[in-house]
């Protein structure tokens, strides 16, 4: 979702300021006095200053209530915890699958050197990652909504075989009486 | 102000055509390099792993290094029109860059040092000897050898600010934003330069220490450093030196667009204000790169994605309405020089908008090392700041040696500008469809959008031989004289 989104929005923002840019080239072949120019200028400058911080704020607020770095309050069920190491160039897990439903939290470490743990569905979006640190464990909560063959993907630069650093993750259907 | 050679001695006019050749050549040169890239992600070319990471991590430094410098010889060009400013030191920049130079490309080319234009600590010890201690060792301290040099730089013209203003706080106009002092404010330029050098003194301080604590942890296994402290170094050291190179270029701009439209550029109480702010929030929105380190402290993450959107607006604004405000109905007359520097700002306002959006926490999760983050960068470094040193490039031709365009260079403009914006959009689509960054090899699936990037980058390429032709061939122009360039000295 946040990738469409992000997406859609970057071409209608970059197209309007295109389009600004086109329309005062445009625009510049004949000359007139600078000053009435400078004036409106500062006028309009006043007016996007004020109009970006009365949209932007809200947004910036409101994305801020839900972060990642902590289990989502409305979390129901015991949360199953998941080991995760990488190092160069594997992942270790703990236990490679799940339930759909079941609150996951991947505790995610590394044996070396900095890794990512990117979490991609069956469709290879990437629903949802965390930095594999040495000396650290960063615990990323996630509850699977699907159930099917997720990959893991390393996401940060860990050397020649970077790119060989996949391993699946099953998540199975929620069967009746299992898990939530 | 008109369009004119500067009044300054022959010795530092010559460093500075050097300084710009050697970019010219670097930036077609590291072009030449993502080219080869993407060809290889897109399977159009046959490379080992181990050869694509190596190359991207020459690609990487390279580009940095060549955009540091493309930025040192626009803000030395102009900046030595209102302080005296070392050319031994701007000698000495070049000579220390050349010399980090050959050690870097030795440490990649010869010893196969592939840790990325990062060396994300303990990655350069730690290779499964892919690469050796030794090679690790001669990489970090070839980027030692080129900080070294850029520090050296700053503190020069942090020298001769203060010795022209009294103080950097003067030199950044507080006076004036915040006294009531109803004198005239220093120049746009002399602005931005302080507020480059404050940056990047404490960026290259920052970078020399992790750079040196990572070349003693190869030597001393034993010496290891906290691993989150290194990585908030390396990006506190990295985004900021990156950053500035926007912020010395965008120096071209202010200088160079008030000669063709005979207006000029005045550091208003609002332009003030905004490079106060971008100092302190170029240097604190670095934890942006940090958000999914999740065992960061979260005021720190809160800080990076705030900031991000902060620090977008002020000066980016401030640049962006003064361009569209300064060309419109100006009679401005459009050549490759006045076109760049236009595109150049386009660039910069539209590249920064998938990247606040990526400072987004709950978008960063999904986005964060995708395609997506070198298509913001490419977006606002390309079609921005690389547009700035090439709109630098022609203005030097015209300026110095009295070259008018040719019939291909404003074509070569359009060209370099369409396929500018389809290359970045190729890897911001890449990325939107969640494919990893810096994997030596694609899936199938996602070869189509290398492919698509491939074939605009040699677009890119193209037009930008281009220019690089045109201004060595400038360079056996005969120099321009003329009286009243002595007059625009001070």
């Amino acid at each position: 979702m946040y990738q469409s989104l992000a997406w859609q929005l970057t071409i209608v923002l970059v197209l309007l300021l295109l389009a600004l840019f086109a329309f005062v080239v445009s625009q510049s072949g004949s000359r007139e006095e600078y000053g009435p120019i400078k004036d409106k200028s500062s006028r309009i400058r006043l007016i996007v200053f004020a109009l970006l911080f009365a949209l932007v704020a809200p947004l910036v607020g409101f994305s801020l209530t839900s972060l990642p770095y902590s289990a989502p309050p409305n979390r129901q069920g015991e949360p199953e915890i998941i080991d995760v190491t990488g190092g160069q160039w594997y992942w270790i897990f703990s236990s490679n699958e799940t339930t759909v439903g079941t609150p996951v939290e991947f505790h995610v470490t590394s044996a070396d050197v900095n890794h990512g743990f990117g979490l991609y569905d069956s469709s290879m979006t990437l629903v949802a990652q965390t930095q594999s640190m040495p000396e650290y464990t960063n615990v990323l909560y996630y509850t699977f909504t699907s159930p099917g063959t997720y990959q893991v993907l390393c996401m940060e630069y860990c050397g020649l075989a970077h790119h060989g650093m996949i391993t699946e993750f099953t998540v199975n259907p929620r069967t009746t009486g299992g898990a939530r | 102000m008109s369009i004119g050679p500067m009044s300054m001695s022959n010795g530092a006019k010559k460093l500075i055509f050097s300084y710009v050749a050697i970019v010219a050549v670097v930036v077609v040169l590291m072009m030449v390099f993502g080219l080869l890239l993407r060809l290889a992600q897109g399977g159009w070319l046959s490379m080992s792993p181990q050869f694509f990471y190596q190359l991207l991590t020459a690609h990487g430094i390279g580009m940095v290094g060549i955009a540091a410098l493309a930025g040192s010889a626009i803000l030395w060009y102009f900046l030595s029109q209102y302080v005296e400013l070392s050319t031994t030191i701007l000698a000495t920049n070049l000579v220390l860059f050349l010399s980090g130079v050959v050690f870097i490309l030795g440490a990649t080319f010869i010893g196969g040092f592939g840790g990325l234009w990062t060396f994300l600590y303990p990655l350069p010890r730690l290779s499964l000897s892919i690469w050796s201690d030794a090679a690790a060792v001669t990489y970090l301290v070839g980027v030692l050898i080129v900080g070294v040099g850029f520090l050296l730089f700053f503190l020069d013209v942090g020298r001769a600010i203060i010795s022209r203003y009294g103080s950097l706080g003067r030199s950044l106009g507080w006076p004036q934003l915040f006294g009531g002092d109803q004198s005239e404010a220093p120049p746009p330029t002399v602005v931005a330069s302080t507020m480059v050098t404050i940056i990047n003194v404490a960026a290259l301080v920052a970078g020399a220490a992790i750079l040196v604590m990572s070349i003693i942890n190869i030597l001393i296994p034993d010496f290891t450093v906290n691993p989150l402290l290194a990585k908030n170094m390396i990006y506190l050291f990295g985004h900021t030196f990156v950053n500035s190179t926007i912020y010395m270029s965008i120096i071209a701009v202010y200088e160079i667009l008030p000669r063709y439209t005979d207006r000029p550029w005045k550091s208003t109480k609002p332009f003030l204000a905004a490079w106060t702010a971008a100092t302190v929030m170029v240097l604190t929105v670095y934890p942006h790169h940090l958000l999914l380190d999740f065992v960061m402290p979260q005021w720190m993450l809160w800080l990076g994605q705030i900031i991000s959107y902060l620090s977008g607006i002020p000066v980016l604004l401030v640049t962006m309405i003064g361009t569209l405000t300064i060309i419109h109905k100006s009679g401005i007359k459009w050549d490759a020089a006045s076109s760049l520097l236009v595109l150049s700002v386009f660039g910069w306002a539209a590249g920064v908008l998938p990247a606040i959006i990526d400072a987004t926490i709950v978008v960063n999760m999904v986005m964060h090392n995708t395609m997506w983050v070198p298509g913001h960068f490419h977006f606002y470094l390309l079609l921005g700041m690389i547009a700035m040193a090439f709109g630098f490039m022609f203005y030097l031709g015209k300026a110095e040696r009295n070259r008018e365009d040719g019939a291909f260079d404003r074509l070569a403009v359009w060209i370099y500008a369409g396929g500018g914006l389809t290359f970045v959009f190729a890897f911001l689509m890449s990325g939107a469809e969640s494919v990893p960054r810096r994997w030596a090899v694609h899936l199938p699936e996602w070869m189509p959008y290398d492919r698509y990037g491939a074939v605009c980058a040699a677009v890119v390429v193209l037009a930008s031989v281009w220019f690089l032709v045109r201004y060595i061939s400038s360079l056996w122009s005969p120099v321009e004289v003329r009286a009243e360039a002595t007059q625009e000295g001070n």
